[in-house]
């Protein structure tokens, strides 16, 4: 089985990891991805495939061959940060951190379909996201601060 | 007030005193060293130019880039797989259990059932006392493969099925199945001050009320969990815990191993909010089975483990009454309080607030314990103090509608001044400046800020509350900190970041205590061998406990440094200063850190820090919020619209850490005052919301306007950092600020939670 995970050919086996999270984390050692509840109701393991938002914890790996992967690992480009993660470092909008990967795929996958979102558009497509130590206005204030950032420059 | 430096630690010996320690609401005496100096404190007029700035967390990098790496992260070659086979029926007797079956399943290497653990685990046990309780475990090359066999041995469970109590009225009830052997009750905690008789009747008005909250879950993302590995006798645990040495304690204890061999390491972990204080079913089985196997093995809990046997704030059901005099001064506090712990647990129950908060003569609290069959409660989040609040604070706003008197005179009128329960002067309690703040902010008493229609359905309203908590931390902490040979700098202390910011606010400390740039200051924690002691971090203790110890050996290694350089320059010592990692004579630069440190080569420079006894002061942190919200008369769904919180906890280090800790406490109030409940079904006795779909925490989208800040200022006489706790109080009055706000909204009163749309349409039927 092959993928294309944050622009690298990878290979994996279905039959030793039937979840694409499972695939990423423990075949190809990507952890940032994280397990919080395995029927896709935190979105602690949001990745994006082929461009859709996927819970890889729901995802098959067998339904993936040839699929494109990103991961919290291919946001940045080389040593230089996504703008959203260094929003999310300059408006501290990961405390225990365990859910900001799949904040940040879900917030990179918002501002690629509609750069200029209102507020509640961030709060709607970022709800499916749980974060329990309540990072949520800071979320929002990184998010609109690339938003805003990306506004300025277009 | 001037303190001691590093060059009087003349004395030889270690004297030891005793102190009071506040922990979670229960106060210890505790015998403690006395720090070999003590540095003048830091207060409200010290320059500071790091401590409370708000650079980005240290650790930040790591977070957002994937690579903080929490236990479920760890592995070790050869890493097996463990998972446990728990109940599911709440109460009876395990009679018959398959193991065999599951052993010769494919990949699997280890099963252990009733008797294969040592007793000092409590695990696998025969007699069933709530649904959830581990009965079994199996371990294998692949997680799938220990599922499976976990599936195998559950399908062989046979029990003889007893009756239970799962709510603490059945408990009670007078047929009421036996939940423990000696009773389903604690005998009744009694607490009072003055006369509760007399105060009643000298009140002129009296308020009852029975206040009923529920049980919630800590949810935190990262689920508990532990890798355990054996090498030589010594066992080395990683564990997602906000305790690393209590971890240590406990294996050591249940194993029967000496605290040198176990190792207990901690780097990254997904939440804790109280439930992950120490070492549960989770690392036993995987120390077990290490040790039997010869490998390591990992074991994490699923979301349902999680869910139905990690923890809980247990349920209240609180019976208060209020007298007053017409002017709305106290004459009576009076709490009878039943918490339905589980099956297990400790008092954190809600009595402690109503000696706090208010001065008020007569108090008498009773506090009776009940147990249940169903998993045990842990400390979450404000302990006791959130549950007290609702019921107290609800009260008193029952108590202000019953006057005709605004919600915030009348608790200005009864003020506490001193710490009445203990009878101790406060250290700093600025609680009449945060509701000042809070009004003004929030707008209050003035109108709705956008009022409704009168005809609408949907209507508004506005509530507030208070809270306190105590917040001193306290000794024992111990800490280094060292400066390598290349002018940066190590802040070494065995504690934990549970996401809360310690790692950055210690490093903040060291690096103004030393006069260091901070990007050379890494805190080091984490790691029971390598690393000097210090408590959980719960009670909000990190910062006003291990603070202080970190500043201490931060002032230790810079007075070293100043001596060498004295000598290096020829200078006196007094001439001499630190700033941003350089050293100055005379207010000039002379060389930098890294200059005198590569002069010296491998000397080394370090400073030895720890906690001193708190003073003989009650050290709290207090604040008020207030509520707005919008509640459709129809549906009976109530929508928070805004907060303003305004709390006062001394000096804060990072205003944005800290206002995330507000932000943090916010959210899970509101979930705790409208969604968040855990339901067991009492025909069987199963949680039936145990994932996080049913059990309801706040999501992004249910997140009103946050106005929430700290007042500024320090506490000199809480400790040398004037710094006091933070974490636990932002969640105690926000539920009963939004209770008030419906109340308001609806002109009636809810006295349970959480504030369902079912309970709310109850409520304005009547």
């Amino acid at each position: 089985m092959k993928l294309l995970v944050n622009g690298t050919p990878r290979e994996v086996d279905a039959g030793v990891s039937p979840t694409l999270l499972a695939a990423l984390r423990d075949q190809l050692g990507l952890t940032g991805s994280k397990l919080g509840c395995d029927h896709g109701e935190c979105g602690a393991c949001t990745v994006r495939l082929d461009n859709r938002l996927v819970y890889a914890c729901l995802t098959l790996t067998a339904a993936c061959d040839g699929a494109q992967v990103q991961t919290v690992e291919g946001l940045a480009e080389g040593n230089t940060l996504h703008p959203l993660q260094q929003a999310f470092i300059t408006h501290d909008a990961a405390q225990c951190g365990y859910c900001t990967p799949g904040q940040l795929l879900a917030a990179a996958a918002l501002l690629e379909q509609s750069p200029h979102p209102t507020d509640d558009e961030i709060r709607t497509a970022m709800g499916g996201n749980l974060c329990r130590c309540g990072t949520y206005p800071k979320i929002v204030n990184a998010i609109r601060a690339v938003a805003d950032a990306q506004g300025r420059a277009s | 007030m001037s303190g001691t430096g590093p060059h009087d630690r003349g004395r030889t010996g270690a004297r030891f005193v005793q102190t009071i320690v506040e922990v979670e609401g229960r106060t210890e005496t505790r015998v403690v060293e006395v720090p070999a100096f003590e540095p003048a404190p830091w207060t409200a007029d010290t320059p500071l130019s790091i401590v409370g700035t708000s650079p980005p967390r240290v650790d930040a990098f790591e977070k957002v880039t994937g690579r903080a790496r929490y236990t479920a992260d760890t592995v070790r070659p050869g890493m097996l797989h463990a998972v446990i086979v728990r109940s599911p029926v709440a109460k009876g007797t395990l009679t018959a259990i398959d193991l065999d079956g599951a052993r010769a399943l494919p990949g699997v290497l280890g099963v252990m059932g009733p008797g294969d653990a040592p007793a000092a685990t409590r695990l696998f046990r025969r007699e069933v006392s709530y649904a959830g309780q581990p009965l079994a475990a199996a371990c294998a090359e692949s997680l799938q493969d220990a599922e499976r066999a976990a599936v195998v041995i559950a399908a062989s469970l046979v029990f003889d099925v007893a009756p239970h109590a799962v709510t603490v009225d059945e408990a009670l009830a007078a047929d009421a199945p036996r939940v423990r052997s000696a009773g389903n009750t604690t005998e009744p905690d009694v607490v009072q001050r003055g006369d509760v008789a007399r105060g009643l009747a000298d009140a002129e008005v009296t308020i009852t009320r029975e206040y009923r909250t529920q049980v919630a879950l800590h949810s935190a993302l990262e689920p508990h969990g532990a890798v355990c590995e054996w090498n030589d006798g010594h066992l080395t645990v990683w564990e997602s815990t906000q305790g690393i040495f209590r971890v240590r304690s406990d294996v050591a204890k249940a194993l029967e191993l000496p605290h040198a061999k176990v190792r207990v390491l901690k780097d990254y972990m997904g939440g804790g909010f109280g439930a992950k204080n120490g070492a549960g079913a989770h690392t036993y089985t995987a120390a077990l089975f290490a040790r039997s196997l010869g490998a390591p093995v990992r074991c994490i809990n699923d979301r349902r483990a999680e869910q139905t046997d990690s923890g809980n704030r247990p349920a209240t059901v609180q019976k208060v009454t209020i007298g007053a005099r017409r002017d709305g001064t106290l004459t009576a506090l009076v709490l009878d309080a039943h918490i339905p712990l589980g099956i297990s647990g400790w008092e954190g129950g809600p009595a402690q607030i109503f000696h706090e908060m208010y001065a008020c003569p007569n108090v008498r609290t009773t506090e009776t314990c009940v147990y249940i069959n169903a998993s045990g409660m842990q400390a979450f989040r404000g302990p006791g103090y959130v549950e007290g609040a609702f019921a107290l604070e609800g009260a008193m706003n029952a108590l202000a509608r019953a006057l005709q008197m605004d919600p915030v005179a009348l608790r200005l009128k009864n003020l506490a001044t001193r710490d009445e329960r203990a009878n101790r002067e406060f250290s700093g309690n600025r609680l009449a400046e945060c509701y000042a703040e809070g009004m003004q902010r929030f707008g209050w008493p003035s109108a709705i800020s956008h009022p409704p229609s009168a005809i609408s359905r949907v209507k508004r309203g506005r509530g507030v509350a208070a809270q306190t908590w105590p917040t001193g931390g306290g000794p024992p902490s111990y800490a280094h900190v060292r400066i390598n040979s290349d002018g940066s700098v190590d802040v070494l202390a065995g504690t934990q970041d549970l996401g809360t910011g310690a790692r950055t606010i210690l490093a903040q400390i060291a690096a103004e205590a030393l006069g260091a740039r901070l990007d050379t200051v890494r805190a080091v924690i984490g790691d029971t061998e390598r690393l000097p002691y210090t408590g959980n971090s719960w009670g909000s203790m990190t910062t006003p406990s291990v603070g202080p110890a970190v500043r201490m050996a931060a002032e230790e290694a810079k007075a070293h440094l100043l001596e060498a350089a004295a000598q290096m320059l020829d200078v006196r010592i007094e001439q001499l200063s630190t700033h941003d990692s350089q050293i100055l004579q005379d207010g000039v630069t002379q060389l930098s850190f890294t200059d005198l440190c590569r002069k010296l080569g491998n000397v080394q420079i370090l400073g030895r820090g720890s906690r001193g006894p708190n003073p003989d002061l009650a050290i709290v942190t207090v604040g008020a919020q207030f509520a707005e919200v919008e509640v459709d008369a129809e549906t009976g769904v109530v929508r928070v619209l805004r907060i303003v919180a305004v709390h006062d906890a001394g000096r804060i280090i990072n205003p944005a850490l800290a206002e995330s800790q507000l932000h943090g406490g916010i959210i899970q109030g509101i979930g705790y005052a409208l969604f968040e409940e855990r339901h067991i079904d009492r025909a069987r006795g199963v949680t039936l919301n145990a994932n996080l779909h049913d059990y309801k925490v706040p999501t992004m989208a249910d997140v009103p306007a946050i106005d929430a800040s700290f007042l500024p200022g320090a506490d000199p006489a809480a400790n040398h950092i004037g710094a006091r706790g933070i974490a636990e109080p932002p969640i105690i009055p926000t539920a009963p600020a939004i209770a008030a706000a419906v109340a308001d909204a609806l002109g009636v009163e809810l006295c349970a939670l959480p504030l369902t749309p079912w309970r709310v349409l109850g409520a304005i039927a009547g």
